[in-house]
């Protein structure tokens, strides 16, 4: 971060941390005393203790809250199910959770989660409409699914259900989110890719890959599906009984039929898999993409014709979090939109809350690029300083609006859950 | 007679060390044979080749005229019982016994009715069921052997087998082997390191030394006449002095306190006196720094009472000195 | 006050045990009771879990699966690690050299699991050196596509994990066998194979026992291995559970331990009433 980026990032609302970090200095000088030296000097003594995934649980964000904001974050890094499970049962060993929207779903009932008061979120307005008006655009489409806006809003603090519209108690501060579809080893599938269905084409027998998490994977089934034109869905991210029966009874058929070579559960797996050539077509995540890419093997982030399945997480706040420590998330919060991260995370390709901020942090090649979909003027760098991409290099899909514009579903919790994963279940073991 | 077994040359290498060297041997049908030695001597080794269980560097192994060198041990007419007995320990006795015949197809009716005829041989009926753990080691030897005897083999091999026992268990044992063999009439080849039970057993005792046979004979000839200083120390019961007619060697028993006119003697000082019972065992050691001892029986000792410090002078009849080889220049 | 003193001496261990194996186990079993939805455990009392365990055809194929990966796992491990063993044992007469083999034996101990598994795909896979190696050979034309991500594939992992667990305590057994006792065979006319029928095998057996033992409760709870090395195309109970754990839905991955939990101690009952272990112990 360069010092005018420091500049231009105190000018937005939430600078009174440098103005501290300056009088904390002061101090030091012997030169002034008073509450606010008093305060600074015990918020260093505060840890946030934070549960994520490896998306976003990543030390190099953690080592810059401490250089700006001077408390502790400490991280602990799991698998998607395991963060929810451990926010749900084990709430009071952590302080934060990162998790996804599909997740909260089923933690915020359990009270683990407390309301986010959005009047102490300085860059509330400032956020994607997605996640405050459920639409990108005004004329946007919602999205079918568990879209962050419909389990984004409490009506009230003891509240166990969602609002459903945009209230003052937010479940989550929205964080990270993106555009998901399948991944594809272009020198291997031997014709252009267009539709979520080629996933079934008999050309791949044996080398196609779909993920084994049933929340995320019955998505992607449905999309092959809805594509193939086998089922018709009222709403993918809700389905009926009727509706798991059909999806799962044709996805035991391309099982036995042999199209699957694997199912993967880590984002590992599926670098592996990708990269070995075993699977030249699946359900893939963005930065495995890039991972295989940055092997020197190709691959891309395929657009299709039916759109993205997306999703998206943010921040919690614990119930138990109250006092100082409170003050500390917020302002954490607060940070997280202030731009540094948002530009880090748009760099390994997600999207941040705020785009604004963040576009202050990025070079214009950058912004282009990640951004706007534009042929790269320069090297594409990763935050560690590798190079993802040559000069002239356009990002799969294009640009935000085009991505995010054109998801059709979000990953999801059904009403039907349980018995959606009983199915899921059995198309595993058959 | 025709020896029941006959060792020509027979030779067991370890890389370049000879444990057993080219010995020759002829052991006489329906004899008891002793395998006499320190440790190390080759006696175990010879015995293995025998049986089979060890494989022969060189020479060969007849056994009722019949080259057995390359047969399996079964095949030899031989039996062997292992110096710990090697009893199956999932096995009862009576199994145990049996087993043998199990190897060789009988079948299970007929063997175990004939493993309980040898378990009656060795006085262990009441034993039939009992598991190798659950009896003496006096019981379990008396399987072994019975194990050893049902496949009727012509030679019986013992590898030490009184070693491990009490040593009244040991005089009564060596009592029955001695009664088996007569009674079966087959050539027994036993393994031990103490002459007693070898002068007690054997018909033909074989002291062995670094491999190589040191005498073979009856144990009275042994005694009587030892081939070498070592076989006359081995087993014990004589002094060997070198003499300036030569070196001897005279049995302590014939070595008396009170010179015989014309006799041999030895002068020097008593250095230790030990009362056995019926005799009294003197130690003199001359100014040469030779020793020697008398064996006295106990009524002319106390007669004559000596102590240690007292000077003494032992004598013999000189027709009691075996006169030995010449001591081989070092 | 000596009269209390062994249950005082033994208080510890009794404790450590309670709050760490039978508290767990009661909260188990306790939890397998309970009612569910996607947000939270409902206390109650509901036979619904051990309902859907027995009542779905998809539950009992994950059951025979995982028995039938254990039975086959099982017979292999012990012919490899019997013969081994026998090698190491009996063949092997150098002790240094004994020591060394043995060792190496652990060498696939030497890494984590989990970068064990991964290490079979360069192998295993469709350009896996195995295929090319053949492709080159002229043994094959075209890849042998069940190498990897198949049932053969999560076999021949978990044969390879748990092979050692059955050569350890054979090989302990067969070390503990008088030598003297194989020459009194041979002595008493056996040969080869019926030395080993009828010594060396049956004084295997607690060796054998305890191996079986190993194996077959590690590859019934195994959940890891099989999802990698099947690709996550084949179930056992130890991943439905993982799964189920993974979603919340304590209560019905509580009952499918319990069941699991019963069913292996049934086959260690089963292998305990064969071969009498404290001789081992």
């Amino acid at each position: 971060m360069t010092n005018s980026n420091k500049t231009a990032l105190s000018r937005t609302s939430w600078s009174r941390r440098s103005l501290l970090a300056l009088s904390g200095a002061a101090l030091g000088s012997g030169a002034v005393s008073g509450f606010p030296t008093i305060w600074a000097q015990n918020i260093k003594d505060v840890t946030l203790r934070q549960i994520g995934t490896g998306v976003s649980g990543l030390n190099p964000i953690a080592e810059q809250v401490k250089k700006d904001l001077g408390f502790n974050l400490q991280l602990t890094v799991s698998d998607t199910d395991a963060v929810a499970q451990r926010a749900a049962t084990q709430a009071r060993s952590f302080d934060i959770a990162d998790i996804e929207y599909f997740s909260i779903k089923k933690v915020y009932p359990t009270g683990a989660v407390q309301p986010i008061d959005t009047g102490r979120i300085k860059l509330m307005d400032k956020i994607v409409p997605i996640f405050t008006t459920g639409r990108l655009t005004p004329d946007g489409q919602m999205g079918q699914g568990t879209s962050p806006f419909s389990v984004g809003f409490v009506n009230s603090k003891g509240a166990k259900g969602f609002a459903g519209q945009r209230t003052e108690l937010m479940t989550l501060l929205p964080t990270i989110y993106n555009a998901d579809t399948l991944g594809i080893r272009p020198d291997l599938v031997g014709r252009p890719i267009a539709r979520w269905k080629d996933l079934l084409d008999p050309a791949f027998k044996g080398r196609a890959a779909i993920l084994n998490i049933p929340g995320i994977g019955i998505m992607d089934a449905a999309m092959v599906a809805e594509s193939a034109g086998i089922v018709k869905y009222g709403d993918k991210g809700n389905m009926t009984r009727a509706e798991i029966d059909k999806t799962i009874a044709f996805l035991i058929d391309a099982k036995r039929s042999g199209q699957f070579r694997a199912f993967w559960k880590t984002f590992d797996e599926s670098v592996n898999l990708m990269a070995s050539g075993e699977v030249v077509i699946q359900s893939m995540w963005s930065p495995a993409v890039a991972a295989v890419r940055s092997r020197g093997i190709a691959c891309t982030y395929q657009p299709l014709t039916e759109g993205y399945r997306a999703w998206g997480s943010g921040l919690g706040i614990m119930r138990h979090v109250s006092g100082l420590q409170l003050d500390a998330a917020y302002e954490y919060l607060n940070w997280y939109l202030s731009g540094w991260v948002g530009a880090f995370l748009n760099r390994q390709g997600y999207y941040s809350a705020v785009l604004e901020t963040a576009q202050q942090n990025m070079s214009e090649n950058e912004w282009g690029y990640w951004m706007e979909g534009k042929p790269a003027t320069a090297s594409i760098m990763s935050p560690d300083g590798r190079e993802m991409e040559k000069a002239g290099a356009v990002r799969d899909g294009g640009s935000f609006t085009e991505r995010m514009g054109k998801v059709v579903c979000w990953n999801s919790v059904m009403n039907e859950d349980r018995y959606m994963v009983q199915k899921w279940n059995e198309f595993i073991a058959a | 007679m025709r020896p029941d077994v006959e060792l020509i040359k027979v030779t067991k290498r370890y890389g370049t060390t000879a444990a057993v060297d080219a010995i020759s041997l002829e052991i006489p049908s329906g004899s008891y044979c002793c395998l006499l030695g320190p440790s190390g001597c080759g006696k175990t080794s010879t015995l293995r080749m025998i049986a089979g269980h060890e494989s022969i560097s060189d020479g060969d192994i007849l056994l009722a005229g019949r080259n057995v060198t390359e047969l399996a041990p079964a095949e030899r007419g031989t039996a062997m019982m292992f110096q710990s007995y090697a009893l199956f320990p999932h096995l009862t006795a009576l199994e145990n016994i049996a087993f043998g015949l199990r190897m060789r197809g009988v079948g299970k009716a007929e063997r175990l009715a004939r493993a309980s005829e040898y378990l009656r041989l060795v006085q262990l009926e009441a034993m039939a069921e009992r598991l190798p753990a659950q009896l003496s080691g006096g019981q379990q030897q008396r399987v072994a052997l019975a194990r050893a005897l049902i496949t009727r083999p012509k030679v019986l091999l013992l590898d030490e087998p009184l070693s491990a026992l009490d040593p009244f268990l040991r005089t009564r044992m060596r009592e029955e082997l001695k009664r088996l063999q007569r009674e079966l009439g087959i050539t027994f080849i036993h393994v031990t390191h103490g002459q007693e039970e070898a002068m007690a057993l054997s018909d033909l005792a074989v002291v062995m030394d670094h491999g190589r046979i040191a005498q073979a004979a009856p144990p009275r000839h042994i005694f009587e006449r030892p081939a070498s200083a070592f076989v006359a120390r081995f087993i014990g019961g004589h002094n060997v002095l070198d003499l300036p007619e030569g070196r001897f060697a005279i049995r302590t028993d014939r070595t008396t306190l009170s010179p015989p006119p014309g006799g041999a003697r030895l002068s020097g000082r008593v250095t230790a006196v030990e009362y056995q019972g019926t005799a009294v065992r003197v130690v003199v050691q001359a100014a040469n720094g030779q020793s020697a001892e008398a064996l006295l029986p106990d009524h002319l000792f106390h007669a004559a009472p000596v102590a240690p410090g007292e000077a003494a002078t032992l004598g013999w009849d000189t027709a009691a000195a075996h006169r030995l080889p010449a001591p081989t220049p070092a | 006050m000596s009269r209390y003193l062994p249950f005082l001496q033994a208080a510890p261990l009794f404790l450590i045990l309670a709050v760490f194996l039978l508290v767990p186990m009661a909260m188990l079993v306790v939890v397998s009771f309970y009612d569910y939805d996607s947000f939270s455990l409902i206390p109650d009392f509901v036979l619904t879990n051990y309902r859907d365990v027995f009542s779905s055809w998809v539950t009992w194929q994950t059951y025979l699966k995982t028995v039938w990966f254990a039975a086959l796992t099982w017979a292999i491990t012990l012919g490899l690690g019997f013969w081994l063993a026998y090698f190491l044992a009996f063949v092997v007469r150098d002790p240094g050299w004994r020591m060394l083999l043995f060792v190496l034996t652990t060498v696939p101990f030497w890494t984590s699991n989990l970068i064990r598994m991964i290490a079979w795909i360069p192998f295993l896979g469709r350009n896996g050196i195995l295929n090319n190696a053949l492709i080159k050979a002229g043994a094959i034309d075209r890849p042998l596509e069940f190498l990897l991500f198949s049932d053969f594939a999560v076999i021949l992992a978990l044969v390879h994990l748990y092979t050692l667990f059955m050569v350890v305590p054979i090989f302990n057994t067969m070390m503990r066998i008088d030598r003297q006792l194989l020459e009194a065979a041979r002595d008493a006319g056996a040969g080869f194979w019926q030395a080993l029928w009828f010594i060396i095998l049956p004084l295997c057996k607690p060796g054998i026992g305890i191996g079986s033992i190993f194996v077959v409760v590690l590859v019934m709870g195994d959940f890891a291995t099989v999802r990698l090395m099947s690709g996550g195309q084949s179930a056992s109970v130890g991943l439905m559970i993982s799964n189920q754990i993974g979603l919340m839905q304590y209560p019905a991955a509580a009952a499918n331990a319990v069941v699991l939990l019963a069913m292996v101690l049934l086959l260690v009952g089963a292998m305990l009433r064969m071969i009498d272990i404290r001789k081992e112990l």
